[in-house]
């Protein structure tokens, strides 16, 4: 929970933008794994793997936001992160490191950020040179929900 | 939570399930003392534990029913419905409270003194000024109930008094039973009380001090009295005395019992602790009489005395004395049923934790055994196998773990439909049968509500008020019948009622109204389709709203539900008899076995349950897939069935692209889905696995075609498919394709609907559309047009080792001159011809209607199928022309009885039907009579009409077929006459009822061979009874 140092992110990378996830919402970080497609599931529904025995859902992050698969190829990271009680994995470029941010460093997500960035974007740090979108799980899979319902 | 209290909330709430129950008993069984003395029991363990606890409200309303149930057994009270009702409505305010507590923790605010005041007035036998409220009186804040919660000091002197005044303890179930005088707590009424005449608190107060100093030196009882605390004797023979004079015997008996908590204290004892408390009595200067009177009650606790005394364990000292009588008391009120404790409360999570692990479990069992198989002869194959054999016995042992009875689900329901009667003005009866069947707790859960919907539905629209019920002679209540049993790794739930069914015309009204339907499409429907539609969504059938139903939840809802689990729900109903539900349910939905079968290189699971068998279709087996047009179907065992491709459902295509050749080799799984069946294509099937179906994530369940996923022995993960959701994704997945068009055709096959039927649509002549029933059709051929030969001026053709004769379709002016002619195959016995026609269109299903009856031979009539109107031909017509002889043969066939001029009466509602069998029948030489209902034949009857044999169909608007059955069996001229049913249904089951309905035979429609056989069989059984 949020302590008065601030929080700790779990920083990665989709499509050169660097984003974070709160570190204790990440359960695990997972290198390439085996994945199960799921015929007639949403693009961006990568399939399920197995998880010590646990079945995830793996979700493509690039599709989930509209990008194009990866140009120069390379091995998926993921993340996984819990919703609702069931188990995410959430396909991204590269994982980067941890870092401790404070609170009120926190702003809103400027109006000039791309759409796509700000629709799953709880907010976002000013970091050195760059921004660090702060990925707002819910968006991502809740929209999603809706998204497939629809 | 505290632990004590949580394990109070649950015992309560159980107790009070259970005294819901008992009291419905009760009501209908006044005198069942055993039944009384159990809900005073548990209603007696609430009110004890309440007080422990410190939970006044709880306390004064459970006190407060508790006086009136004391009343019921002690025969002052006699049970009356009203009387009922109210314990009722306090039970509901304890759970009302126990919810409270439960949330908070805290007992929530109300007032629950008008409640205790109707109790108290049915306590006192309905005397309006009787209605006591100290009860209620909010200062009541700890009842203590001496002698159990009481610890040394604790309470102050006061308090306890003041308690003590104005709320009696707890009642002593065992002196309860001598001479049970549960008074009402604040009964001021009684003003020559010897309380009031005692002189009040402040002599017993008095009293109590004289009494509480003097004891402990006395020279022979200050033993069993020593050990207490100086305050808190004082306190209990205040206590003691009030209840004593106030005539509150149980609660007098309990703080004696609390005060004596040393043993040895026998007779003798007890007469010198009465003689010292008379000093006592005389010392305070109470009147002669009231003397006499305080001297008597003291009687009254001599057994208490004793007993506590005598139940007390030897080495009690000081506190323990005290702490010693508490847990006695709560040995004799808190575990009220004497069975031997063999089992522990475990919570359900606790459970739910266990089932996963062994779960998980099982996988890796899986996985192990699979290592192990791959490598032959190690030292791990053993320990493993052993390893293999404990999981399987562990997974067994937890699955019991789940399984509850089903009776668990009902427990509420008597109360629910006692209470709707009630409320209605109904006599109902609920009959609860199979209540012991068990089933997993998580199915359960899931079919509770449902069935608790189900129930008061019946109750409230099914069963009609006694009146109505009398008027339509029937007896004056209504009947509920809940049965549960086993069947085939299923449950069946059945909820039939004897009400007054379901009002077609009502629920045809309501469609339209509803925009649920057309009036063309109903007029089509027949009565039990139209019954079906209580199952759409957003159908109510309550004409009003009641406060019972009308909730927004209808029947579409608990479909819904039984479905979500896996089960299905299917309703017949007779206006005026009655409706029945019935349910069937998987007994578990934890572990199952699957199919695991490969389509496009992906593995997936379907369930056993849904696979009827399995059918491998190559070149030069007996099966292969043929195809009329573009669809895809197997003959199987003379039926068609209509395909679908995995590979094309789930939109990996290759489809119809792989061509015919590549599809020849193929495995199908025969799977049904309601009454449909239909074979799923498949590229490879690989064995059947145990598998833990675990639940697609959230943001997969919208993709029907998957009810799961699961965890293989390999470690990868499998989609599990859903039959039920392939019928209904079949046309989307392929959206796009060119063959959308052939697509919807079988979606219109797999949402079949029991009226309709499979048409197989040709051209024969330009642009005239033909129809024959596909059911008819043996096979259908492109022959080639060399092999066709002339014989005897007939064509012909060499066909699976014979010669087939070729007759040319109505239209047809001649074969084709090259290539293939499309020919449908007849077959009849050891008759077999062929149809040659112009072109094979479709395979539809519909309403095949016969709009305008044709006298052309080899023509039925017209009918509009697909909304064009199209020829249904006559079979029959050319299997005469084929064969000459054809006829002559079913003279021979049937030549077991002397069909000619047989009378034979055919009732269906289906003019298809009806025009389908004359001519077939006709033939066979029978004189045919045609209805289209079954009231016109029972007007047949009346008019002195004989048969020899009578054909029914089943499914028929206003009387059905087991109905007329039922009626024509029973008396009349025809009692006597076979009778022959004729249906679309033809399961064992359905065989079962029609022969319990007084069917000779049932034989299934289209089963031409079946039928004629059946006939002259049955004439002749008759004959040779006759």
């Amino acid at each position: 929970m949020a302590s008065s140092l601030g929080h700790e992110f779990v920083t990665m990378r989709l499509e050169g933008q660097l984003l974070g996830i709160p570190v204790l919402a990440v359960q695990d970080v997972l290198s390439a794994q085996k994945i199960t497609s799921i015929p007639l599931a949403p693009g961006w529904v990568a399939g399920v793997l197995n998880l010590r025995g646990r079945i995830v859902t793996a979700i493509n992050m690039r599709e989930r936001m509209g990008f194009g698969p990866r140009a120069n190829g390379g091995k998926d990271m993921s993340i996984v992160v819990e919703f609702h009680g069931e188990p995410y994995s959430l396909q991204i470029d590269r994982v980067g490191d941890v870092l401790n941010l404070e609170n009120e460093t926190m702003e809103k997500n400027p109006v000039t950020m791309d759409q796509r960035w700000r629709e799953v974007s709880r907010g976002i740090y000013r970091l050195d040179g760059e921004l660090l979108a702060i990925l707002d799980v819910e968006r991502v899979l809740g929209s999603a929900e809706g998204a497939v319902a629809a | 939570m505290d632990d004590l209290l949580n394990e109070f909330l649950t015992e309560t709430a159980e107790s009070i399930d259970v005294v819901d129950v008992e009291l419905v008993k009760l009501e209908q069984d006044p005198n069942n003392k055993e039944v009384l003395d159990n809900i005073f029991r548990l209603v007696h363990t609430i009110k004890g534990t309440c007080g422990f606890l410190g939970l006044p409200r709880l306390e004064s309303v459970a006190h407060a029913s508790e006086n009136v149930l004391g009343k019921f057994r002690d025969g002052e009270l006699s049970v009356t419905p009203s009387a009922v009702t109210v314990v009722l409505e306090s039970l509901d305010r304890i759970k009302e409270i126990l919810s409270g507590l439960e949330a908070t923790e805290q007992e929530p605010e109300g007032d629950d003194g008008p409640l205790i005041g109707k109790l108290d007035q049915i306590a006192e036998g309905g005397e309006p000024e009787a209605a006591a409220k100290p009860a209620s009186e909010p200062d009541l804040e700890i009842v203590p109930t001496l002698g159990r919660a009481l610890k040394p000091g604790e309470v102050a002197l006061d308090e306890l008094e003041r308690a003590f005044m104005e709320a009696p303890g707890p009642d002593d179930d065992v002196a309860a039973n001598d001479d049970g005088q549960a008074v009402s707590a604040g009964n001021e009424s009684a003003g020559g009380r010897l309380y009031e005449r005692a002189g009040g608190d402040d002599t017993i107060a008095v009293m109590a001090h004289l009494l509480a100093k003097r004891l402990p030196r006395h020279a022979k009882l200050g033993s069993f009295f020593e050990g207490i605390d100086d305050n808190l004797r004082q306190a209990k023979f205040s206590g003691l005395l009030t209840s004593l004079f106030k005539d509150d015997e149980n609660a007098a008996n309990n703080v004696m019992a609390s005060i004596i908590s040393v043993p040895g204290f026998g007779h003798e004892e007890f007469d010198l602790f009465a003689a010292e408390a008379k000093a006592v009595f005389e010392e305070v200067r109470l009147a002669n009489d009231v003397r006499d009177d305080a001297a008597m009650c003291l009687e009254l606790i001599r057994d208490a005395a004793l007993e506590g005394s005598r139940k007390n364990a030897p080495s009690q000292k000081e506190t323990k004395a005290a702490a010693g009588a508490a847990n006695e008391d709560a040995a004799r009120g808190g575990s009220v049923e004497k069975r031997t404790s063999q089992s522990i409360r475990v919570s359900v999570d606790l459970l739910e934790d266990l089932m996963n692990m062994v779960s998980e479990l099982v996988l890796t069992r899986n996985q192990l055994l699979q290592m192990v198989r791959e490598k032959e002869d190690n030292e791990f194959t053993v320990p493993i196998q052993r390893l293999s054999q404990t999981t399987t016995e562990l997974q067994e042992g937890v699955m019991k773990t789940r399984m509850q009875p089903i009776g668990n689900a009902w427990a509420k329901l008597p109360r629910i439909v006692r209470d709707l009667a009630v409320d209605l003005d109904k006599k109902i009866e609920l009959d609860m049968r199979g209540a012991e069947t068990e089933l997993d707790r998580q199915v359960l859960e899931l079919i509770k509500d449902p069935l608790t919907h189900m129930v008061r539905n019946s109750a409230d629209h099914g069963i009609e008020t006694p009146a109505e019920r009398v008027a339509m002679g029937k007896p004056d209540h209504g009947t509920i019948v809940l049965n549960a049993f086993h069947e085939g790794g299923h449950i069946i739930i059945e909820i039939r009622d004897d009400g007054r069914g379901i009002a077609a015309n009502k629920i045809r009204k309501k469609a339209l109204e509803k925009g649920l339907a057309t009036d063309a499409e109903l007029d089509d429907m027949s009565e039990a389709q139209i019954q079906k539609f209580v199952f759409h969504a957003g159908f109510s059938t309550a004409a009003a709203v009641t406060s019972v139903s009308g909730r927004g939840v209808g029947m579409d809802v608990v479909r819904t539900n039984i479905e979500k689990i896996g089960g299905t729900i299917d309703m017949t109903s007779v206006e005026g008899k009655g409706t029945t539900f019935q349910i069937k349910i998987p007994l578990t939905l934890a572990i199952v076995s699957a199919l695991i079968v490969e389509a496009s290189s992906e593995r997936f699971a379907i369930p056993q349950i849904s696979v009827l068998e399995l059918v491998r279709a190559a070149d030069g087996s007996d099966h292969k897939i043929e195809r009329i047009k573009d669809t895809p179907v197997l003959r199987l065992r003379n039926r068609l069935l209509p395909l679908v491709y995995l590979n094309k459902i789930l939109g990996f295509d290759s489809s119809e692209g792989k061509g015919e050749d590549a599809a020849s080799d193929d495995f199908i799984i025969v799977s049904q889905v309601g009454a449909f069946t239909f074979g799923i294509v498949v590229d490879q099937v690989f064995d059947t696995e145990e598998i833990v179906v675990k639940p697609v994530a959230p943001i997969l369940k919208d993709l029907s075609i998957y009810s799961g996923n699961t965890i293989l022995g390999d470690g990868s993960v499998i989609m599990i498919l859903d039959p039920n959701g392939i019928a209904e994704n079949a046309s989307s997945s392929v959206a796009g394709e060119n063959n959308a068009v052939e697509e919807k055709t079988m979606v219109e096959n797999l949402t079949i609907n029991d009226e309709s039927e499979s048409l197989l649509l040709f051209r024969a002549g330009e642009n005239s559309r033909k129809a024959v029933p596909l059911p008819l059709v043996a096979r259908l051929e492109d022959i080639e047009v060399d092999k066709i030969e002339m014989s005897d001026g007939r064509h012909v053709v060499q066909y699976r080792g014979a010669l087939m004769p070729i007759v040319l379709a109505d239209g047809l002016t001649g074969l084709r001159t090259e290539g293939r002619q499309a020919v449908l195959v007849f077959t009849d016995g050891d008759y077999t011809m062929g149809l040659a026609v112009d072109e094979i269109l479709d395979i539809v299903e519909d309403h095949a209607e016969i709009k305008i009856v044709s006298g052309k031979p080899g023509m039925i009539g017209s009918a509009i199928i697909g909304e064009k109107a199209t020829e249904v031909i006559d079979v029959a017509y050319y299997l005469a022309q084929a064969f000459d002889d054809w006829l002559k043969s079913r003279d021979q066939n049937t030549d077991v009885a002397p069909t000619r001029g047989t009378r034979v009466l055919l009732i269906d509602d289906s003019a298809f039907f009806r025009n389908m069998l004359k001519p077939l029948l006709k033939v066979a030489g029978y004189s045919l009579v045609c209805v289209d209902h079954a009231q016109a034949a029972l007007d047949l009857r009346e008019e002195g009409e004989t048969f020899d044999l009578i054909i029914s169909d089943i499914d028929m608007p206003g009387m059905d077929g087991f109905e007329l059955a039922h009626i024509l069996k029973k008396d009349g001229r025809w009692a006597d006459t076979p009778l022959v049913a004729l249906s679309s249904f033809s399961s064992p089951k359905h065989l079962e009822r029609g022969r319990a309905a007084g069917f000779n035979d049932y034989i299934a429609k289209f089963d031409r061979k079946a039928l004629l056989e059946s006939l002259s069989q049955q004439i002749k059984l008759h004959d040779d009874a006759a």
